[in-house]
């Protein structure tokens, strides 16, 4: 008998075996847990080690943000030789008279109105799109998963010419509009898919009681929506809290500036005055939001996975 | 859940409305009252935006009814976004310019002529050397007003020539100069830490000596429609001059510049001479403190004329689609020109380009000596270069790449020159 035969043994057989081992069954069962063990082990080992890969670029981010500015670039070692706190209290003290406050709240603005407008907008349209028949709703779906093929960089230049003779260049309209707006096709395109797994007798039942569309989605879709809803916010806050390309063009006061746009502006190659540290530092503070916040919603993500398993 | 998520939504979309509306206050500019904003941006990090906060606030108090608003990114992020911006017609009103992209925004008329400006209007050149003022230019027209300068030279580290005991040359020619190295090589001293001393690396992989070499031949590098306007021959010759060198062991070996990385071999004090742009003298004190380092022109088989010129270490532009060119001149002409302005930057962006702030600044240590220098050889200087061809930076890297298959013996000197011709005709051609 192979191992996976033994492990795959029907229940009630394993239950006879359990009242009943001959010394045979007992010694080949030590074995096979004799066994089972190193792989234990070694299937440890290896994770461990691969632990060990992941996590030493973070542990070595968080030490050399504690390490005099100018032991920093060069050095691979995580263990410090001198702790300082002169990185964060420069970090602290903002850059160009710009507090990091503010780089930390312009941020936070702009990752809390992508949350909001993506799942608000991106339930609605998804809600059209899949439960109400209107005339050309296929031509209408297959064009919004068209602008998912775009590539990003064919419509930035259209669309700063758009921003900019509507005079909303320097404010952070250009990076909130679309998503208040449904334009993230992979939003949209995600709820559609988790709405078609809904059963359609719960929206049937609802109708029968006289509910219109506006009862159906608010009453029986959004608290069904839940882990949709949650798993687009996390990534609409990630991303939004990662971007780069769209702040920087769009956003041209420092009073104005996001923490990924500020936290480059330590380190200038061609000024010859680079502050590693404080870029660092505040490196490490800027990741402190997004890792509260998928600590606190990752039990969502896994609900969310757990239940689209789960057909009507 | 639902009355809490829309609590959430009226006041984020509250907050949205309010930062939003903040943000686009500041960039209104009333003009019939007299008050003009202008917008400036630079690259850099927090110690040039406090010299520029520096500048920019004593023009506003001197200026009343002007005000400029400041930004800046660092250098690589800074292309995108001013390309951007050129392709919706909506560059800054003063901008930080690279000679390197002095090319690509001047051509397509995104820049503004600032010679159009007459009267009070204009930019004053005056205090800029002759020779430096046409690196600006595009095509007939000043897109860019250079800020600071530098310009080539030969270094030497008087504390290595002493200890391998080989007298270096004042005023060399090519010859007598890969003479000296290759004595340097023979005289075989070592420095404290028992690393060999040279002469020099291989220099004849650095593009811009290469350019320099053919000024002193009168040949121009590019000609008018970007094409290259030396030859292949030139290129081969220009390799092959130091073919001894290369194979009798004469030069630093690769393997040991590539070690030495991100040190240059005269940064560690392993060569007794290096050519390259005056600027680098601070980097060289700093990085090997225990040199006496000096600077001269580099070799020239007329020591009459060397082939040097200034290049402008970075440049300032106007918007072409600027609503107000007559103040965004004047701001300009205050950072180039005005000692106070002078004095906020300091050396930080090149020698000061215009003498009226040069003569008012106070240099004293590495200063001082690379403005000394660049005062030495100004009867000797010719005209600066255009702003380089499209693709410059290409021809510049490959040029360096072929130059070390020829150290490492797998290219001959025809093989590699012809390589690198045909590479660059192609760049050049696929950049027009």
């Amino acid at each position: 008998m192979t191992e996976t035969q033994m492990s795959s043994t029907p229940l009630p057989a394993a239950a006879a075996e359990a009242v009943m081992p001959s010394d045979h069954e007992r010694e080949r069962r030590r074995r096979r847990r004799g066994r089972d063990r190193r792989r234990a082990v070694v299937f440890h080992a290896i994770t461990l080690a691969l632990v060990v890969v992941i996590l030493y670029p973070a542990v070595w981010m968080v030490v050399s943000s504690f390490r005099p500015s100018t032991e920093i670039v060069g050095n691979v070692s995580i263990i410090p030789s001198a702790v300082t706190l002169e990185n964060y209290a420069s970090a602290f003290s903002g850059i160009g008279g710009v507090s990091f406050w503010t780089f930390f709240a312009n941020s936070t603005i702009l990752a809390v109105g992508s949350v909001v407008g993506v799942a608000a907008s991106s339930a609605v349209t998804a809600y059209a799109l899949a439960r109400i028949d209107f005339r050309g709703r296929a031509l209408w779906f297959s064009l919004m998963i068209a602008t998912l093929l775009l590539p990003v960089h064919v419509i930035l230049i259209p669309q700063y010419i758009v921003f900019n003779n509507l005079g909303l260049v320097n404010t952070f309209w250009p990076l909130l509009l679309g998503k208040f707006l449904a334009a993230e096709a992979f939003f949209v395109f995600l709820m559609v898919q988790f709405m078609r797994n809904l059963p359609r007798e719960l929206d049937e039942a609802a109708r029968i009681d006289g509910a219109g569309h506006v009862r159906i989605f608010r009453s029986i879709m959004l608290p069904l929506m839940k882990p949709a809803l949650v798993t687009s916010s996390i990534f609409a806050f990630i991303w939004s809290w990662n971007d780069f390309l769209g702040p920087l063009l769009y956003l041209k006061d420092p009073n104005l500036y996001s923490l990924p746009i500020a936290l480059r502006l330590y380190v200038d190659q061609t000024t010859g005055t680079s502050n590693f540290g404080a870029q660092i530092a505040m490196a490490v503070l800027a990741l402190v939001p997004v890792l509260i916040f998928f600590l606190v919603f990752q039990r969502y993500i896994v609900a969310g996975v757990a239940t689209q398993g789960l057909k009507g | 859940m639902k009355r809490c998520m829309r609590i959430v939504a009226v006041t984020a979309t509250a907050a949205l409305l309010a930062a939003g509306c903040g943000g686009g206050s500041g960039s209104g500019d009333g003009a019939e009252g007299g008050d003009v904003s202008l917008v400036m941006t630079f690259w850099g990090n927090d110690d040039r935006a406090q010299r520029y906060d520096q500048a920019l606030r004593a023009y506003e108090e001197a200026n009343p009814g002007v005000t400029v608003q400041e930004t800046f990114v660092d250098y690589p992020s800074y292309w995108p976004a001013r390309a951007t911006e050129a392709a919706g017609r909506s560059l800054p009103d003063v901008m930080l310019m690279d000679l390197s992209y002095l090319r690509e925004f001047g051509a397509n008329g995104q820049l503004l002529d600032v010679s159009t400006l007459s009267g009070d209007e204009a930019i004053d050149l005056s205090g800029m050397s002759d020779s430096l003022i046409p690196s600006g230019q595009v095509d007939g027209a000043q897109v860019g007003v250079p800020v600071g300068t530098n310009a080539f030279a030969l270094f030497t580290d008087a504390a290595a020539v002493e200890a391998t005991g080989v007298p270096a040359p004042e005023q060399p020619t090519w010859d007598e100069y890969n003479d000296y190295v290759a004595a340097v090589a023979a005289a075989g001293a070592t420095d404290a830490e028992g690393q060999a001393l040279f002469g020099s690396g291989d220099y004849t992989g650095i593009f811009w000596i290469f350019i320099h070499w053919l000024n002193q031949q009168g040949v121009e590098p590019f000609t008018e429609d970007g094409e290259l306007g030396f030859t292949q021959d030139d290129v081969a010759e220009w390799w092959g001059s130091v073919e001894d060198l290369r194979g009798g062991g004469g030069f630093i070996s690769p393997e040991r510049v590539n070690q030495l990385t991100p040190l240059s071999i005269f940064d560690a004090g392993e060569t007794t001479t290096e050519q390259s742009w005056d600027n680098f003298l601070a980097g060289y004190v700093s990085n090997n403190p225990d040199g006496e380092h000096s600077l001269q022109p580099i070799p020239s088989d007329d020591p009459a004329d060397p082939g040097l010129f200034l290049k402008p270490s970075m440049l300032y532009s106007i918007g072409a689609n600027t609503e107000h060119p007559a103040e965004a001149a004047a701001l300009v002409d205050y950072l180039v020109n005005d000692p106070a302005a002078g004095e906020a930057f300091g050396t930080s962006q090149g020698l000061r380009a215009s003498s009226y702030q040069r003569d008012a600044m106070e240099l004293e240590g590495v200063d001082a000596q690379v403005a000394e220098y660049e005062e030495s050889i100004e009867p000797l200087l010719q005209d600066s270069p255009p702003p380089p061809v499209r693709g410059f930076g290409t021809l510049e890297a490959r040029f360096l790449e072929i130059n070390e298959n020829l150290n490492y013996g797998t290219l001959s000197v025809d093989e590699a020159a012809e390589q690198w011709y045909g590479e660059a005709q192609q760049t050049l051609a696929d950049n027009q």
